[in-house]
This record gives structure tokens, C-alpha cells and sequence, in this order.
């Protein structure tokens, strides 16, 4: 269980995170909504623990900033496309904390391949990386993350720069993962899909949660509504499902 | 992964090409009696030969080759902690500070300038990274900033330089003769401080190497794998800058090493070129002992400046390297 409790965040004389307070139980894939300059992905370094704050973030009761101990996993928006390095020498570097930099145990051999596998990644294992397309990119910085075999997972907007395919994929992908236990935060803009994977929702405007709970409530709140100023509609569909459109000139 | 083979075949060829530097020059010394002299074996040089051998030919080579390894692998390094294949160890005003304080050495001293011009030259080096650290201030933030302040700081101290040059325009051969760098100086003494100081450099290198691999990552990633970015940055720009430092301040400004021996072993290993430190570390050495080999006889029994070869060599190749670039994005 993550507790953040009156959490405040000043980046270069800016406030980004004011008075935030909320929970997040483990096990759980929490999603993050709200519009641009919510603070969103600055939540998600400070739950990473290299951000500095002020008011506590405790993970099982300890404080998260510089905390070495934990095992968290980050996938970036915008990734850094390494030169020079295969697929599966950048999935390997998931195992730096577990083997030691610059070494690969006989286990880690073996999760990779699996992984690999799993993410369908397998036959271009000896592509370099940054020759991928950003679908295969996106699948291998998950697969990174997976071969960290994380406790917490942390990604920003997994899905922005992909066909709806591959947004399907990498979403699948990550279910498989808390399925096995595993929590994971994640900053969606496409609310839709945050509804249909997400259990949680927390929905943030201008640094505060406006609300937080139970992903199906909170999608027909009036307060995501307002986190947009009001310039969304929800429909469900016929299946129960929900669906979330922007409006076009207000209406 | 580390090729050994790879490796290997670099240290042969230092072994090689150090051989062929000690050997051939406007008095030719043969391979045989060379090695039994090295080896205190009977039968080896005397005399004259032996005074070239031992005074001229093998401090020089030596120098040659520990400022060739501490070009290239600081090159390397820079490389990959300012993300930027094109970043050259000169990078951050060390080569431009290092030269306003060999010029203000050359144009200020009377007598033996030679012995104080190292020293200035360190200092003037040292003192330009440390401003443009100190200036960049948002280093943490983002590493490109402390680039473009080095760049600022560099053209300052060239800006003092040219000054200095044109009030003392009587000093201005030697000047330019450093700046196009040179080895002719190399002696024991030179070598032995030198060593000191760049054996230590590289060996924090290669310490650090294997980590330098999560900078490749953003700084959150690898902040996730246990490692702390912006710690690691200072140590591997501090000993990268040292290296660089006491490499120029023994040889003068040899440029382009660092940019195409990586890029070499590079274009060769297909890999980062921070797994392969060691492989670059020794092609470096090859490299400019070769070079130097080649700027005492292509023209003998005149010199040429050894930083004329490099950058004969290295300027192309640079090019070469971007148009590479360039097709591999597009």
C-alpha cells in the first residue's frame, strides 16, 4: 500500500503538486487522468522516489525518496533510443539491479527469453533498438520494465504514440502483469481505455485529486467532468461499457 | 557483450605498431636488437643507437600511446554521457584553457618555457571545465546545457588567446607549433607524470563503464536500476576531464582522436563503446603512435605536426560518420 499524505511538489519555484493526498492499494493498476499540467507525471516520480518533496510518501510504511530498496519500474513518455545496443541486451539491463551491472545470470538468461517471448519480441532479439518501430519500441521498454520483475510498475502514457492495435497489445501486456500481483500506476489520456483496464481511477486538475476510486464510479462523476471543464461526454454502450468523447464547440 | 577477440587483436596491434614507432625513424633500429636491449639480453644496441632508443624513441612512443588511450576512451565517455556521438574530450573548454595557459606560459616566461608550460596548461584546463560547470549550474537538469557553456567558456579563453598572441607576436611560432600539438618534447619526466595521472583516469573509467550503460536511459530508468545518473556524470566527466587534461597538457592539442578511434571501434563491434572501454582504450594508443610514426617520417628528416595527421585523417572520417548518420535515420 502506497500512502501519500499532503504531498507538495515545487519544481524551479513552480507549485506542480498541492496539498495531494491518496492511496494506492497494492496489486491494483491505478490510472492517473486529467488534462495537461495536472502534475500527472510528476506523481509518478515522485512515486519512483527521485523527485524531491515535501509531506510523505510511504510505501509499507517507508519513505520513498531515495529509497534504494524498493524494486520500481519506470517507462517514460518520451524514451531516450539508446545507439548501439540489441533488443535483448536492452531488456537485459532490467536485470542491472538484480545481477550487478555488466552481468547476466543463468536465471536472468532464461526470464528474458521468456519475456521476450511474451512480448513478442522474440525473433528480433538481435535488432538494434533503435531501428524498432515505435509500436516494437514501446513492447520493449515494457519488456525492460518486466525483466526488473518489479513490485510497483510506473508508466506514462504507455499507449500515446501507438495504432489502437498495439495499444491493445501493450495494454494486454500489462494486465498479464497485475494479474500476477504486480501494481501499476499509469498516466492514460485516452479515458476510454483507462476505464476498460484500469480498476482504479484518480482524476487530477492543476496539482489536487478531484477524485479518487473505483474506475466505473468515477467515470460517470461529475467531478472527471469537471477535472475538463466540462467539455466531455460519457456514453455507455449497449454492452454496459463506457465511452468518453471530447465535445465539439461545447456541445 | 565484451568481444575478447576483438580486444585481443587491439592489443597485438599496439604491441605491433609500438614496435614499428621505436623502430623506424631517420636512424632505422632493427626489430632483433631492439628486443634484446628491451629484454636485457646480450647482443642488443649500444652507443649511439641506444641513447635514441632508450632517450628519444621509447619515451615518446610511451607518451604517445597514454595520450592516444586517454584522447580516446575520455572521447568515449563523453560520448555517451552527453548522449551525443559528435562530443570530442576538448569538449567542455579543456583544450581552448589549455591553451590559453600554454600561451600565456610561451609569451611570459623567459628561458626554459617547457618546464612550466605543462603546468600552465593544466591549470588553464582545469580552470575552463570547472567554469563551464560552474556556469551551466542547470547541469543536473539537463547535460546539454553544461555542452553549450563549455563552448561559451572555450571561445572566451580562445578570444584572451588570440589577444595574448597578437601583443607577443615574436613567441607566435611556438604557440601555434603546441596548439597543432606535438610529441617532440616527450622525455622521461613527461612520461612518468603523465602515466600518473591518466593510468588513474582510466582506471575510474573503466570502474565506472559497465553503469555508463544506464545513462543511455533516461534519468528515471536508470534511476529505477539502483544507479544515481547525476553522480555518476560527475565522476565519469571528472576523470574524463583529467585524462584529457594531462594529455594535452603533455602533448599539445591533438584533435580528432577522440571522436573517430570510439567511432572506429564502434563501426567495428557494432556496440556501445562503453562494454568495449579496454578495446578502445588500446586502439587509441595504436592509433596515435601511428599517427606519430607517420608525422616524423613522412617529410624526414623534417617533423610534421602530429595534430596535421590526425586531423588529415580524422576530419574525413568525422564527415563520413555524419552522412552515416544521416542515412541510418532517414
Amino acid at each position: 500500500m502506497i500512502l501519500v499524505d499532503r504531498l507538495d511538489v515545487t519544481l524551479s519555484g513552480k507549485k506542480i503538486l498541492n496539498d495531494l493526498s491518496l492511496s494506492i492499494p497494492d496489486g491494483v493498476w491505478s490510472c492517473l487522468v486529467g488534462p495537461n499540467g495536472a502534475g500527472k507525471t510528476t506523481l509518478l516520480k515522485v512515486l519512483l522516489g527521485n523527485t524531491p518533496y515535501s509531506g510523505s510518501v510511504t510505501s509499507n510504511g517507508e519513505e520513498v525518496f531515495r529509497s534504494h530498496q524498493r524494486n520500481v519500474a519506470f517507462v517514460p513518455q518520451q524514451p531516450h533510443i539508446p545507439q548501439g545496443i540489441t533488443v535483448a541486451e536492452y531488456v537485459t539491463l532490467g536485470r542491472a539491479k538484480k545481477d550487478g551491472w555488466g552481468n547476466e545470470s543463468v536465471k536472468s538468461r532464461a526470464l528474458i527469453a521468456e519475456i521476450l517471448e511474451l512480448t513478442h519480441l522474440y525473433g528480433m532479439h538481435k535488432q538494434l533498438v533503435s531501428h524498432l518501430s515505435g509500436g516494437e519500441m514501446q513492447r520493449t521498454l515494457i519488456a525492460r520494465a518486466l525483466a526488473q520483475e518489479p513490485e510497483l510498475i510506473l508508466l506514462d502514457e504507455p499507449t500515446s504514440a501507438l495504432d489502437l492495435h498495439h495499444q491493445i497489445e501493450v495494454l494486454n501486456n500489462l494486465q498479464f502483469l497485475q494479474e500476477r500481483g504486480v501494481t501499476i500506476v499509469s498516466t492514460m489520456h485516452d479515458i476510454t481505455l483507462a476505464a476498460m483496464y484500469a480498476e482504479r481511477i484518480i482524476v487530477m486538475q492543476s496539482g489536487r485529486v478531484l477524485a479518487e476510486g473505483d474506475a466505473q464510479e468515477i467515470i460517470h462523476s461529475a467531478e472527471l467532468r469537471k477535472a475538463f471543464d466540462d467539455r466531455i461526454n460519457v456514453f455507455t454502450l449497449d454492452s454496459g461499457r463506457p465511452v468518453i468523447v471530447a465535445k465539439k464547440d461545447g456541445k | 557483450m565484451w568481444n575478447w577477440k576483438i580486444t585481443a587483436t587491439s592489443a597485438a596491434l599496439v604491441i605491433l605498431v609500438g614496435l614499428a614507432a621505436i623502430s623506424f625513424g631517420p636512424i632505422n633500429l632493427s626489430f632483433a636488437k631492439i628486443l634484446k636491449s628491451l629484454l636485457g639480453i646480450h647482443g642488443g644496441l649500444s652507443g649511439q643507437d641506444r641513447t635514441v632508443l632508450i632517450d628519444l624513441r621509447l619515451p615518446r612512443a610511451l607518451l604517445a600511446a597514454l595520450v592516444g588511450a586517454a584522447l580516446a576512451s575520455s572521447g568515449a565517455v563523453y560520448q555517451s554521457v552527453f548522449r551525443n556521438p559528435l562530443a570530442d574530450p576538448y569538449l567542455l573548454g579543456a583544450a581552448s584553457g589549455a591553451g590559453l595557459g600554454a600561451t600565456i606560459a610561451i609569451t611570459n616566461t623567459h628561458g626554459d618555457i617547457y618546464r612550466l608550460l605543462p603546468v600552465f596548461s593544466f591549470v588553464g584546463g582545469t580552470l575552463a571545465v570547472l567554469t563551464s560547470f560552474f556556469i551551466s549550474g542547470k547541469f543536473f537538469a539537463e547535460p546539454q546545457s553544461l555542452l553549450l557553456s563549455g563552448i561559451a567558456v572555450g571561445s572566451f579563453a580562445t578570444a584572451i588567446q588570440t589577444y595574448l598572441q597578437q601583443r607577443h607576436s615574436s613567441s607566435l611560432r611556438p604557440v601555434y607549433s603546441w596548439i597543432l600539438g606535438e610529441l617532440t618534447v616527450a622525455n622521461w619526466q613527461i612520461v612518468t607524470w603523465s602515466s600518473f595521472y591518466i593510468l588513474m583516469a582510466i582506471g575510474i573509467l573503466f570502474l565506472v563503464s559497465k553503469q555508463l550503460d544506464g545513462l543511455m536511459l533516461s534519468d528515471e530508468e536508470a534511476f529505477s536500476l539502483g544507479i544515481n545518473p547525476n553522480r555518476l556524470r560527475v565522476i565519469a566527466v571528472a576523470a574524463a576531464t583529467l585524462a584529457t587534461a594531462t594529455a594535452v597538457s603533455a602533448s599539445g592539442l591533438i584533435g580528432f582522436v577522440g571522436i573517430v578511434v570510439p567511432h572506429l571501434v564502434r563501426g567495428i563491434t557494432h556496440r556501445v563503446t562503453n562494454r568495449n572501454l579496454l578495446t578502445v582504450a588500446l586502439t587509441g594508443a595504436a592509433f596515435l603512435m601511428l599517427a606519430d610514426l607517420g608525422a616524423r617520417t613522412l617529410l624526414s628528416p623534417a617533423e610534421l605536426p602530429i595534430g596535421v595527421i590526425t586531423a588529415f585523417v580524422g576530419a574525413p572520417f568525422f564527415l563520413i560518420v555524419l552522412r552515416r548518420r544521416r542515412t541510418v535515420q532517414s
